[in-house]
């Protein structure tokens, strides 16, 4: 269970990205995050392990405090959270398997991935987390060769390998087209349902996160504005969290829009 | 067309300042020269010395000897491979704890940045006679001064490149729970080593250069026998010694500028 309790973030120059946030998550719960760009969408999924430190507030990940944990906590919790990156975040100049491994760093020696000698056990496991994104032909290709939607599917590879009780995805398809935009948010609820992984995603579009998300949580201006089941939202909820009327902007759409 | 806003402007022309910098440059030019004692009927008799007869012929017998050019050019050629794999391989670490992208904290950052530009401020010539006054004339100490010199060049390339490599595969890293320099080695590095291996290839152009160089001050190869000939008015000898060594840098520096184009 993760529980964010009166959680404020303050960045150094001032901008109160967060006020105040209570929110709750079960385990195995899959919630989108709306809101504008500044609403504190990013900055709440990088407080949750601690890339960003909270300034206010608990928050607790499976009983375990964030906020004010040493650099061996924080690197504990780390390695049971994975994250997944609106531009994908790989390293372009290496193979997809070592990018996939990255997700093993956690927990293996750091002189062993320092040195580049990645336990046959990890490589198997970073071979199956392609696998299981259907993208395990590519293993031993450049990440840079790659098309952007499988190099989303490498960053999913990448987190799953960290066999983690946790997902975070910041915008994961704001860089996608709406083909693959669709095919990731369903590898990341196939995921989240086949594998009980605790799921929290950003989005922008308001369309992908009805057809996907169950739970909706609104943040505006940093405070949370909403809270409920997908099913209960209609246009006048996103009005409310926008505090504007939807524009094409909102939405994704179809390929038939595109046409 | 009256219209106040569709009018083409004045092209500005900014002929007074131009004026005034070019003269400004020309005075200077002639206070320096007047400064220094400069004085063009003195270079005329450097170019007209009799020196210049001692030139010819080479002596090619002398020369295409083995033990005379040959021997010390090869001695040059290790000098110059030894300090650039002793002085990048230990540019490699200090590079990183001297970047702001991948220094572990900031006192390592702050220390190794001022160390480096100290030991940067030291000319390569001074480095040399430092150290054949510490450890003797010969190659030992022309490896080192060259090993420091390529150091110094090297972590200043080097930094610079990793400052502005991608953070993004590094903050992939530290969100998976790796310590530093794991992440360090998988997020970075890989992007930043075929700039790496290429800057290592110029320090090394740069350092059959430089080794010539030292061996006039007693650092070891074939410098040392340029040096020497000088010394013995032996100008023909120069002068071939000059030829050959300028066809092994060419041919060292084509297949080294060939090999960086294919790395970046």
């Amino acid at each position: 269970m993760i529980r964010f309790d009166d959680v404020s973030v303050t960045y150094p120059g001032g901008v109160q990205a967060l006020r105040g946030l209570d929110l709750t998550i079960e385990d195995g719960e899959f919630v989108v995050i709306v809101g504008l760009s500044g609403a504190g969408k990013s900055t709440l999924l990088r407080a949750l392990n601690g890339l960003v430190p909270a300034t206010g507030g608990s928050i607790t990940v499976d009983g375990a405090e964030v906020v004010g944990a040493s650099a061996a906590e924080l690197r504990a919790l780390r390695s049971q959270i994975g994250m997944i990156f609106q531009t994908f975040n790989l390293v372009n100049r290496t193979s997809v398997l070592n990018n996939v491994l990255m997700g093993r760093l956690g927990t293996v020696p750091a002189w062993r991935s320092t040195l580049g000698l990645w336990p046959a056990d990890d490589r198997e496991r970073a071979m199956q987390a392609l696998e299981r994104v259907g993208i395990v032909e590519k293993a031993y290709v450049r990440a840079s060769n790659l098309s952007g939607g499988q190099q989303q599917r490498v960053g999913i590879a990448r987190a799953l390998v960290q066999e983690p009780s946790v997902m975070l995805a910041d915008e994961p398809v704001a860089s996608l087209d709406p083909v693959t935009s669709r095919q990731v948010m369903g590898d990341l609820r196939r995921i989240n349902r086949d594998l009980g992984i605790t799921t929290i995603v950003n989005l922008h579009y308001l369309d992908l996160a009805r057809e996907f998300g169950n739970r909706l949580v609104g943040l505006r201006d940093g405070e949370l504005v909403f809270d409920g089941d997908i099913a209960d939202v209609d246009d006048d909820t996103f009005m409310e969290i926008y505090g504007r009327a939807i524009s094409d902007d909102d939405l994704v759409g179809t390929e038939d829009d595109l046409t | 067309m009256s219209d106040g806003g569709t009018a083409r402007p004045v092209r500005p022309r900014p002929r007074l300042r131009t004026l005034g910098i070019t003269a400004g440059l020309l005075a200077f030019t002639v206070f320096a020269a007047n400064e220094v004692g400069f004085d063009a009927s003195t270079s005329w008799e450097v170019w007209t010395n009799p020196l210049w007869e001692m030139f010819w012929p080479i002596p090619w017998d002398w020369v295409l000897d083995r033990s005379n050019v040959l021997d010390p050019l090869v001695e040059t050629f290790q000098i110059a491979i030894l300090a650039t794999i002793i002085g990048c391989g230990l540019a490699l670490p200090i590079s990183f704890a001297m970047s702001r992208l991948t220094a572990p904290n900031r006192p390592t950052y702050l220390v190794s940045r001022s160390v480096m530009n100290v030991v940067r401020a030291v000319p390569d010539l001074f480095w040399a006679k430092l150290l054949v006054t510490a450890v003797g004339i010969g190659a030992f100490a022309g490896t080192w001064a060259l090993s420091i010199f390529s150091l110094a060049v090297m972590v200043k390339l080097f930094s610079e490149t990793i400052d502005n490599a991608d953070p993004r595969p590094l903050e992939a890293a530290r969100a998976s729970g790796s310590r530093h320099l794991p992440a360090i080695r998988t997020g970075v590095l890989p992007t930043v080593l075929p700039e790496y291996v290429a800057y290592a290839l110029y320090v090394f152009e740069l350092n059959i250069r430089a080794s010539i160089v030292l061996g006039l001050v007693g650092a070891g190869g074939v410098g040392r026998v340029l040096e020497a000939q000088r010394q013995f008015f032996r100008f023909d000898r120069v002068l071939g010694i000059l030829l050959i060594v300028f066809v092994a840098v060419f041919v060292i520096e084509q297949v080294s500028v060939a090999l960086r184009k294919r790395l970046v």
